[in-house]
């Protein structure tokens, strides 16, 4: 994290600060979100800017924070187990989208309905972490590493951004007021701000040079990660205009939801437009954690969060329009929820759940990854057991999509197996 | 809404701050100069050397031995002259320390007062609830007084390491707010941990744990022997206890949820909080090394060892002194310390006075000086209190009681807003982000220029700041500087107030000069953006 020599540790990427290109070329991850606040829920939205000041391939990683329950997202209806361990949250087979006999998606996905069917959206069912992790925090750690065993707190997709450019440390930046997520954590400085608007040095207006000139003078050799931060604020900011510039307002008559993720994807979406070279995005949307009034149809915390996002990723390809043939999404959780439903028709923190890949590259269509079934016998402490490790899916993602990327770097000591989710891998 | 009270960079600009920061050398001064050279080649008057930036011999106003300005930075929202007076009338840093443990013998008049700026902290929970489904008031908005309440009182209160202790147990022990339903009984939870706040841990945990606000945001209220609901079972060892790291198993977050069975809140009705005995889970329970026959419906006194039992574990104790060791001496503690704290915890049957006492004496304590990040929530108030502004009673959104919580948002953090239960982190790393130092040099240039808010406050004058006039700007420089930092000038320093002001360090500074005519505020900001305000 810190930097103690009040440089990026490359003197190439100090001396190219002056131009725009070669400045997105050293911000490794940028962000944005929504407003935090628990009682609407909170958003983060994170992204990487490529080694080039144009990205061929687009990450956008969305995090379902709390631990989603992927069986009613992807509801396993042809197995008589699901149905008799949710006596009040089941949802009855009939009211599914898109059912093949086994897997049926969650009514409120009717938006991304279109996209599933143009083969542009899979799902993936019963991944997770190699072994069961039901707390909250170490599970989004283990996950947001995918480097188990390592003491090093470095994400993954820290390391991926490094790759891009392997002689010179980037800048981690996170817009959306508060602290780096574990997938960015790691050698770089980050970047976090209440919005893209607002990323600019406030002072006097007939002064700020000066004012810009004095902070240099107070924080160019100070040590250290808030030596670091400030530095990195300065130069952000002189160099946000390209940004600021690109339009707003979403294209192809886009409708976002008025939520958090509508805002943080639609924000995303610009900063996609203003082809400034973002790399990886990541979101978090959360909570999914409902431990109580998971809800039916009528009402609950499933149906308004799943409706949620699926109106706000719908919109994201929509707005996105031709750009979209450059943009994966992947959505990924902690941890799934248990089998069977509460005292509170809610669902416990569990193990196996499911994952979304939408847009570029995706085989879709389809639910993959091999069902291990709802008896007794089958599950982990009453809960879906996992049989597709969920960095076999990032696996595919990151081979085909993203050529440059040594895996093996990415995702250490760790042997694939075959998803089939993404073409060509 | 807070004004628009600067400018985008202009891309020269920011092409001179880069010619600064592109100087690599291994030494800080000569690079430094280079560097300004570069910077303050297009302002007025020739460019300095740094040898030009001595700052003069020592003023009038004597600082606080470092003792005193390290524990007061540390065990109060702020460095103030009024803290400074304090200490030095306790008798020094350890005697003002001691009263400090004992709040109840210090008076508090101004602090106290702050109860009644906000009314809805005084309702009834049925009342608050009332008030917000008559349209009156929404929970938001009552919460927000509760947090608007809190940085004032850290801002006030002459009890700062009670309110100091409040944060802590608050974080640990952490209710988000405002959050769902949480909020009808959020203010109790808050007037609930200030009373065990310099008590012992058992006795917090035992009330925390029961609490209606807690049971809401962790859903024990809804967990019964037909359907426990785990969530408060595993929060309990995970966030308030011993820690994931002591190995429990799930059938120990099962058990522990059965132990926590029995407690409801009458929702969206009475909001009244009540213990069912029916709903309790009776059988035999184990979780780690206690167990218990837990036959009696009523497992009152079955959760009361298990949770005597939770707070006297080894594993709670280190757990415990290794966040307050966060918290009041190093992001990196040494397990010396930590090992040295929970013993002490331990051995006084968890009260944390004698644990705070041995903190505070520890060579790690005293050694550890400006090590510390401030959070967004503490620059904020650190930041109000240094520029020494005078808050009004408030009459409305604008004015600044209701404002001040906005200026921590705009940093990155709200009082207790924050979106799972682990509480808000503790460390330099997730403080110290970009933009997170943009959002600081806003808020400094606000209360530099009094800006923002500008309603219900008032800030002191630039000739309420200086020296007698006329003087020359390195002295002006170095009065405000040991009157708003409690440090001695630096030559970066004055060397910062320099390029951001334009004036040179002999120049003669007259009541009519243009510092003190208009450009007082560059000055202030210039200090306020250092690390000696940002850290504690």
């Amino acid at each position: 994290m810190s930097n103690t020599s009040g440089h990026s540790g490359c003197p190439e990427y100090d001396r190219s600060l002056a131009s725009r290109r070669s400045f997105l070329k050293g911000l490794g991850v940028i962000a944005a979100g929504g407003v935090v606040s628990t009682m609407q829920g909170t958003v983060f939205r994170q992204t990487a800017f490529a080694a080039t000041g144009h990205a061929n391939s687009i990450l956008v990683v969305l995090s379902q924070r709390g631990g989603a329950d992927g069986m009613s997202l992807v509801v396993p209806y042809g197995d008589p187990g699901y149905a008799a361990a949710r006596p009040t949250i089941a949802i009855p087979p009939s009211q599914l989208l898109e059912t093949d006999g086994m897997f049926g998606l969650h009514p409120s996905f009717a938006p991304l309905s279109p996209l599933w069917r143009s083969g542009e959206m899979a799902a993936v069912q019963a991944v997770g972490t190699p072994a069961p992790n039901r707390s909250h925090f170490s599970a989004m750690a283990e996950v947001e590493e995918a480097h188990p065993g390592s003491a090093e707190r470095v994400g993954w997709l820290n390391r991926m951004v490094a790759m891009s450019e392997p002689a010179c440390s980037h800048a981690a930046v996170q817009v959306g007021a508060s602290v780096p997520e574990t997938e960015i954590y790691g050698p770089q400085p980050t970047f976090a701000a209440i919005d893209i608007e607002k990323v600019q040095v406030h002072g006097p207006v007939n002064a700020m040079q000066e004012r810009i000139a004095a902070l240099d003078v107070t924080w160019g050799q100070v040590g250290g990660a808030l030596g670091a931060g400030a530095r990195l604020g300065v130069r952000t900011a002189a160099n946000w205009k390209a940004v600021l510039q690109t339009s707003q307002k979403p294209r192809n008559n886009a409708t976002y939801p008025a939520t958090d993720l509508g805002d943080t994807l639609a924000e995303s979406a610009r900063l996609i437009r203003a082809d400034v070279g973002a790399e990886v995005i990541t979101v978090d949307h959360g909570s999914w954690d409902m431990h109580t009034n998971l809800g039916t149809l009528d009402s609950g915390g499933m149906r308004y969060m799943a409706n949620e996002l699926a109106l706000s990723v719908a919109a994201f390809f929509t707005d996105l329009g031709a750009l979209a043939s450059r943009v994966t999404v992947v959505t990924i959780s902690e941890f799934g929820r248990r089998v069977a439903e509460n005292g509170s028709a809610g669902l416990d923190h569990g193990y196996g759940n499911a994952m979304f890949v939408l847009g570029a590259g995706v085989r879709g269509g389809t639910v993959y990854g091999r069902w291990p079934g709802l008896k007794p016998a089958d599950l982990v402490d009453g809960d879906l057991r996992v049989t597709t490790d969920y960095r076999s899916v990032l696996w595919e993602i990151a081979k085909t999509r993203f050529p440059a990327v040594s895996l093996s770097k990415l995702f250490p000591n760790f042997s694939p197996e075959q998803v089939g989710v993404m073409r060509g891998a | 809404m807070p004004p628009s009270d600067g400018s985008m960079i202009s891309r020269r600009s920011a092409l001179l701050a880069t010619a600064a920061t592109a100087a690599t050398t291994t030494t800080a001064w000569p690079s430094s100069a280079a560097a300004a050279t570069a910077l303050t080649g297009p302002l007025t008057g020739p460019v300095l050397r740094l040898d030009d930036y001595q700052v003069p011999s020592a003023h009038q106003n004597a600082l606080p031995d470092p003792k005193t300005r390290h524990l007061l930075s540390r065990f109060s929202a702020a460095v103030t002259p009024a803290r400074i007076a304090d200490v030095k009338a306790a008798g020094g840093p350890d005697a003002w320390f001691r009263q400090q443990l004992s709040p109840g013998n210090i008076p508090d008049h101004a602090a106290d007062d702050l109860w009644s700026w906000f009314p809805a902290l005084d309702l009834t929970p049925l009342q608050r609830w009332r008030r917000h489904e008559a349209g009156a008031a929404t929970g938001w908005e009552m919460m927000q007084d509760l947090a608007s309440w809190v940085m004032l009182r850290r801002l006030t209160t002459n009890r700062q390491v009670h309110e100091m202790m409040v944060d802590f147990w608050s974080n640990l022990l952490h209710v988000a707010s405002p959050s769902a339903e949480v909020w009808v009984w959020r203010v109790e939870y808050e007037q609930m941990i200030r009373g065990h706040a310099l008590g012992r841990f058992d006795d917090l945990l035992q009330q925390a744990i029961r609490h209606p606000s807690l049971g809401l945001y962790l859903d024990n209220v809804e967990s019964t022997a037909e359907g426990i609901n785990e969530n408060l079972g595993r929060e309990l060892l995970e966030c308030h206890t011993v820690g994931v790291e002591v190995g429990y198993t799930e059938k120990d977050v099962v058990n522990s949820a059965r132990i926590l069975t029995g407690f409801h809140v009458d929702i969206r009705n009475t909001w009244k909080a009540s213990y069912v005995p029916a709903d309790h889970w009776v059988g035999y329970v184990k979780v780690l090394g206690f167990s218990a026959p837990n036959a009696d419906p009523d497992g009152r006194a079955v959760l009361t060892r298990y949770l005597s039992y939770l707070a006297h574990h080894p594993a709670t104790a280190k757990r415990l002194c290794r966040r307050l060791a966060v918290r009041f001496v190093s992001d990196t503690p040494s397990a010396n310390l930590v090992d040295s704290l929970a013993r002490v915890y331990l051995n006084s049957d968890t009260h944390i006075v004698p644990v705070l006492r041995a903190l505070v004496a520890s060579k790690e304590f005293q050694a550890a000086a400006m090590r510390k990040v401030r959070t967004p929530v503490e620059d904020a108030v650190a930041t109000w209190a240094a520029v020494r502004v005078d808050v009004k009673r408030p009459n409305g959104a604008q004015d600044a009681a209701n404002q001040l919580i906005d200026i921590g948002k705009a940093i990155g953090q709200v009082v207790y807003d924050w979106p799972a239960p682990n509480g808000f982190p503790d460390v330099a790393a997730a403080w110290s982000g970009a933009g997170r130092m943009l959002g600081s040099m806003r808020a400094h240039w606000s209360a530099a220029t009094g800006s923002w808010p500008i309603q219900g406050i008032s800030f002191p004058t630039p000739l309420d700041w200086t020296p007698v006039l006329p003087t020359t700007f390195d002295k002006v420089v170095d009065y405000v500087v040991r009157r708003l930092l409690f440090v001695e000038c630096t030559p970066v320093m004055l060397r910062a107030a320099c390029v951001a002001t334009g004036i040179r360090p002999k120049e003669m500074i007259h009541k009519t000069h243009a510092l003190i005519e208009f450009k007082f505020p560059r000055l202030l900001v210039s200090l306020l953006d250092t690390p000696e305000h940002l850290t504690r």
